[in-house]
């Protein structure tokens, strides 16, 4: 990993003073991702007292208690992750059979690739906008834009993952007349999970994304429109706040819960190399 | 991650000339059939399934596209987009890579900054753009800021990665010919370095331009964002899809005219796979 021009000191040549034990720590991995946490924190509240625009940890905690023990936090976050769900699950079952169909015909690929690629590179700010205007403040809104911004990332992952496909085995299964139904539910389902796992995954910040400005442009519940009501209140500990509110939501689902599910279920494989995927 | 494009089958010269023509044609022709086949979905749509208005036909999209773009609407704004996309990724590259070169050569720095750019690359866009709405209100430093936050990460981990690849032979023999520091990041870390420092550009090129564009639409005063914005508030839907397609088009021709071939030169001497 390291390109070993600085050796660290391993454990068994670290002197066993305390100091030095302290010293041997702070020069671990574990002592990095301390020093990295602490350095962010301090620096957080430094600009917090800087700047009057930011609050510091200490007020957004604060602010965190009280939306928490008033019951305005869970109200907003069940408000949007019904909206979320919903978008997330048709952008799941459209875009898998997509991402089928455009894997497993030269014609429907040949037939659909230009709109997918268009699709991959709407943002999803336009989505929201049109949603918007489409739907109104109905729970349509964020459903739209959910789906709308997430269905063509998870069929392009699909796609992929069928072309990858054993072409032995498909040529061998088309040899001995295997029906369709069955060959894509044992042969290219089975292959393809990992792939709509990343692309759900991507799926998960983009649509997160959506909801989000859906709510803050057209909305009249939930984390998006919290976060608009306080910014227009000029109150900006309140903003500050919500907007971490909903990065924290989003780093823990992906990091804590989908990494997890991830490692668990492609224990069998490589480990994949991890690509920042932000979504806008 | 955008760079995951499905691409059409390769027309292949070994079925002899004719037959690979007679494919291409019949290829050409799927694509035109799908462009058409949408389009004629769509005013299909627009005339009989819902309001017009809620759906504009793709004539008068085409039409509010032509108005943009010979009013000179269509290049100022652009300009000012690009101008403030390049700024940022500008600061990105001047920031992430210094990280990713920490990273790539130190145990420890890699640690340390693992989690900041993994949480950095991984939060939706809208973050950027509030952030650059509070540190800057309405601005045009605003969406710098936005694109400079959204790249370097992708910019620090391409570059870390690069320096794994790095030919240890050539830097132990510098160490061993007592080469200066300086000299050694000169001639052997930057140049090594630099293809990488591109390839993060690259992949997050389609997101930063959109990141852009979100934080025009909440705060700005020109540019493709501010236009949808302006769009949206005069509740014209032709005006948000003449801008979305014009900034689709500004991504795929990028991709494609760009991106992929300076990609394609930069990083002739690897393998294929190493780069995506």
């Amino acid at each position: 990993m390291s390109a070993g021009t600085a050796p660290t000191p391993t454990d068994a040549l670290a002197p066993r003073s305390p100091l030095g034990r302290i010293a041997a720590a702070t020069r671990s991995d574990r002592g990095a991702y301390a020093a990295s946490a602490l350095t962010a924190l301090v620096f957080w509240q430094v600009i917090g007292m800087r700047f009057e625009r930011i609050p510091t940890p200490a007020e957004v905690a604060e602010f965190f208690w009280s939306q928490a023990s008033s019951g305005v936090l869970w109200a907003a976050f069940a408000n949007t992750l019904d909206g979320f769900f919903v978008g997330l699950g048709i952008a799941l079952v459209v875009g898998i059979a997509l991402g089928l169909a455009l894997g497993l015909s030269n014609m429907v690929r040949t037939f659909l690739n230009d709109i997918v690629v268009v699709g991959l590179a709407v943002p999803g700010v336009i989505w929201a906008l049109l949603a918007i205007l489409w739907f109104g403040f109905s729970f349509k809104t964020p459903v739209a834009a959910v789906a709308l911004t997430a269905t063509p990332f998870i069929a392009v992952q699909v796609a992929q993952g069928v072309r990858g496909t054993s072409r032995d085995l498909m040529r061998m299964s088309t040899a001995f007349g295997v029906p369709w139904h069955r060959r894509i539910r044992h042969l290219v389902l089975p292959s393809v999970m990992d792939y709509v796992f990343a692309g759900f995954r991507f799926a998960v910040i983009m649509g997160w994304n959506a909801v989000l400005l859906a709510e803050w442009f057209g909305g009249r519940a939930g984390v998006g429109f919290q976060t608009r009501t306080w910014y227009d209140a000029n109150n900006f500990t309140g903003f500050v706040s919500w907007v971490l509110f909903f990065i924290v939501f989003i780093v823990l689902l992906d990091r804590l819960v989908l990494e997890r599910v991830a490692r668990r279920t492609f224990r069998w494989r490589a480990q994949a190399t991890a690509t920042p995927r932000g979504g806008a | 991650m955008s760079g995951a494009v499905v691409s059409g089958p390769r027309v292949e010269g070994r079925d002899g000339r004719g037959v690979a023509l007679g494919r291409r044609a019949r290829q050409v022709a799927l694509v035109v059939a799908g462009w058409l086949a949408f389009a004629g979905f769509w005013t299909y749509a627009s005339n009989n399934l819902v309001n017009p208005f809620i759906l504009p036909t793709p004539a008068k999209v085409l039409d509010e596209m032509w108005t943009i773009a010979s009013t000179g609407e269509l290049f100022e704004h652009f300009q000012w987009s690009l101008m403030k996309t390049f700024v940022g990724f500008g600061l990105a590259v001047a920031i992430g890579m210094p990280i990713g070169m920490l990273m790539g050569t130190s145990r420890w720095w890699r640690a340390y900054f693992h989690m900041p750019v993994t949480v950095a690359g991984n939060i939706p866009g809208i973050t950027y753009a509030v952030l650059a709405l509070v540190i800057f209100g309405i601005s045009v430093e605003g969406p710098i800021l936005a694109v400079a936050l959204i790249s370097m990460p992708y910019i620090a981990i391409n570059v870390a990665a690069g320096l794994d690849g790095i030919d240890r032979g050539l830097l132990q023999m510098s160490h061993a010919f007592r080469r200066r520091g300086r000299d050694i990041l000169r001639h052997v870390l930057i140049p090594t370095v630099i293809p990488f420092v591109f390839a993060g550009v690259r992949l997050s090129f389609a997101l930063a331009w959109k990141v852009e564009a979100i934080t025009e639409v909440f705060g700005a005063s020109n540019g493709i964002g501010y236009m949808i914005r302006q769009s949206y508030d005069e509740f014209s839907v032709a005006g948000i899809l003449a801008w979305m397609f014009f900034f689709v088009i500004f991504i795929v021709l990028m991709e494609r005219f760009v991106l992929q071939p300076v990609e394609r030169r930069l990083f002739r001497w690897r393998p294929a796979e190493v780069t995506s």
